[in-house]
């Protein structure tokens, strides 16, 4: 009878509560301050958790509905990004056996095959997720380009896009040093020798690149940074830039039509000043339509929760699992141990390199600085010289045709440069069939 | 004209509030802008090493007398090969002027095993990307009878060192 009774629906941490009460109820305060909402089980409860949680909050509450079409995005930026959290993931893991020291970084491989718990399927998993990363990176600009998604409002994204596939070709090209095996020294030479090819300041790149003559123990910390601080936090941040924007931008793209009222012209309408007025905007300058939208438009929009991020945590699962399989069953590479005095015959780059390698096989200028620079430059100026709006948020749209076949011949060219590089040189640089 | 003699009386505060806040935002960005350039130098200037712990530019690679004519040998380490022919000696790169591979050494030349380059004898490319020649080094006899290759300068090709 002496015991104070709660009265109930009030929080237990009421001020007249004692502190046994408080305590009792702890847990459970708790994790209601941690969860400040239920598992949504209603489209306010669904906004709520979107917009109260912190990594939630990553999307808007509602997304439009082409953007969760899995034929449309094919979910390659998620898994891009997955990709990204597995190596980083396992990056740090391997950081804590790994020395950039020319005497001690192939032991320490070794040391990752023999002696350190999980060592060989982390080391599988980092090396195969970085194959997995460029390939998907290059396969989503794909996207990108055949559904127009670079077009305006989008163009600045697209560019930051580009800079995000050279730094993650820079940060697996800093990150196969560090094994010190014969395919990391030579493949490092005949890399940095390529810049030492861009004009007048190529041979200023390549020593600062390598703090010294030749790739040694300079070489090897400097990449050994690169490859752990500067890049990923490089990568991080132009990530970041690049989400940001696509809820800038309006979401993903999507064809005029899917937003639009219904006489099928779309919502949103060029804002022009009024000229007359000394650059005011009326308010009804800046859209079409009725004033108020819901009701009066078709609503082709979901909520993120669940529908947005369950299809992401389906990508990310499935992500995960391949990667994991296919480091369970198969060994990422390591050669033998440096030797400064024999290259392998022949010396190859790894599978994405070998286009430009084989292409710096007819002019070392051409193939590796000219050509590959040319490529960069026209990619990143493509959003300001393909102006035109239509064809946008369709994959191989008809008004696209030229610009698709172009891109496509170009991706191809690089394809088949890097088949020829991989499967049909052999010793010196010399044709072989593989069949 | 009055009417606007009094609009900028009224607005004069705010204008000198705008003129100090517009000389405070032009020095904070010089100050900003000129500090990031001399920011980004000293980057450049802190990542460009003074001094190298690799090779040394000059070496020494033996007396004359262990190079016999007919000579044509590979110093692995050092990335030359020793040609001596009567008494004309050379010393010439075998780091590929392609893309920095160690050319093998043969009796008809030289190859590169990464992306195919031939060179002859001389070191003149014959096949494959190579741009140039292969380099000769300025060989010196020093004062206690050894022979000294220095890998800054670069001699002319053809030009042997007499004994």
């Amino acid at each position: 009878m002496s015991a104070p009774t709660v009265p109930e629906k009030v929080p237990a941490t009421a001020e007249k509560a004692g502190f046994v009460v408080a305590l009792a109820a702890l847990p459970r305060n708790m994790w209601d301050s941690l969860f400040r909402n239920p598992l949504p089980d209603s489209d306010l409860g669904a906004s709520r958790t979107s917009f109260t949680n912190f990594f939630l909050h990553i999307h808007p509450v509602k997304v439009h509905r082409n953007s969760i079409r899995p034929l449309y995005t094919l979910g390659l930026g998620v898994m891009s990004f997955v990709t990204f959290v597995i190596l980083t993931v396992t990056g740090v893991l391997l950081m804590f056996y790994y020395v950039p020291s020319t005497t001690q970084a192939y032991d320490r491989m070794l040391d990752l095959r023999g002696s350190v718990a999980f060592g060989t399927v982390l080391r599988n998993l980092h090396r195969w997720s970085a194959h997995a990363m460029v390939a998907i990176v290059f396969l989503h600009m794909c996207r990108v380009f055949l559904t127009g998604s670079y077009k305006r409002p989008r163009e600045f994204n697209w560019i930051v896009g580009c800079i995000l596939l050279l730094l993650t070709l820079f940060a697996s090209f800093t990150g196969y040093l560090l094994p010190w095996d014969q395919l990391a020294f030579w493949a490092i030479t005949v890399g940095t020798s390529i810049a030492a090819y861009a004009p007048v300041i190529g041979k200023k790149i390549q020593f600062l690149l390598l703090g010294d003559q030749a790739v040694g123990q300079e070489a090897l910390l400097r990449f050994y940074v690169l490859h752990v601080v500067v890049l990923p936090m490089l990568i991080t941040l132009m990530v970041a830039i690049h989400f940001w924007r696509i809820r800038k931008d309006g979401g993903l793209s999507r064809p005029a039509e899917a937003d639009g009222m219904p006489d099928g012209k779309p919502l949103r309408v060029e804002i022009v000043p009024n000229s007359s007025k000394g650059g005011t905007f009326g308010l009804m300058g800046f859209v079409r339509g009725p004033f108020t939208k819901v009701g009066n438009v078709p609503d082709n929009t979901v909520y993120a929760w669940p529908n947005l991020f369950v299809a992401e945590l389906f990508v990310f699962v499935v992500t995960v699992a391949v990667l994991l399989v296919v480091s369970l069953l198969f060994n990422a590479p390591l050669e033998e141990p440096v030797n400064v005095l024999h290259p392998p015959n022949p010396a190859k780059a790894p599978w994405y390199f070998l286009g430009l390698q084989e292409l710096v096989s007819y002019s070392a200028f051409w193939g590796g600085v000219g050509i590959p620079g040319a490529e960069v430059l026209l990619l990143m100026l493509v959003p300001y010289i393909d102006r035109k709006v239509s064809g946008v948020g369709k994959w191989f749209s008809r008004e696209r045709f030229l610009a698709n076949t172009l891109f496509v011949t170009f991706a191809l060219l690089n394809v088949i440069f890097i088949i020829i590089g991989t499967f049909f040189r052999g010793p010196n640089w010399s044709f072989v069939s593989p069949f | 004209m009055r009417e606007q003699e009094r609009m900028s009386e009224k607005n004069s505060p705010a204008t000198a509030g705008n003129s100090r806040r517009s000389i405070l935002t032009w020095f904070s960005g010089a100050a900003l802008a000129g500090s990031a350039a001399i920011s980004a130098l000293a980057n450049f200037i802190f990542m460009k090493p003074r001094a190298t712990y690799g090779q040394p530019s000059r070496y020494s690679i033996g007396r004359p007398d262990d190079f016999p004519s007919g000579t044509r040998v590979s110093l692995d380490q050092r990335r030359v090969c020793v040609v001596r022919e009567g008494s004309k000696l050379a010393v010439i790169s075998t780091i590929c002027t392609h893309l920095g591979c160690t050319v093998g050494v043969s009796d008809t030349g030289f190859a590169c095993p990464c992306h195919g380059s031939r060179y002859d004898q001389d070191g003149n490319v014959v096949g494959g990307p190579a741009p140039k020649s292969l380099a000769w080094y300025q060989i010196s006899l020093a004062p206690n009878g050894e022979l000294e290759v220095d890998t800054n300068a670069q001699v002319e090709q053809g030009t042997y060192y007499n004994l």
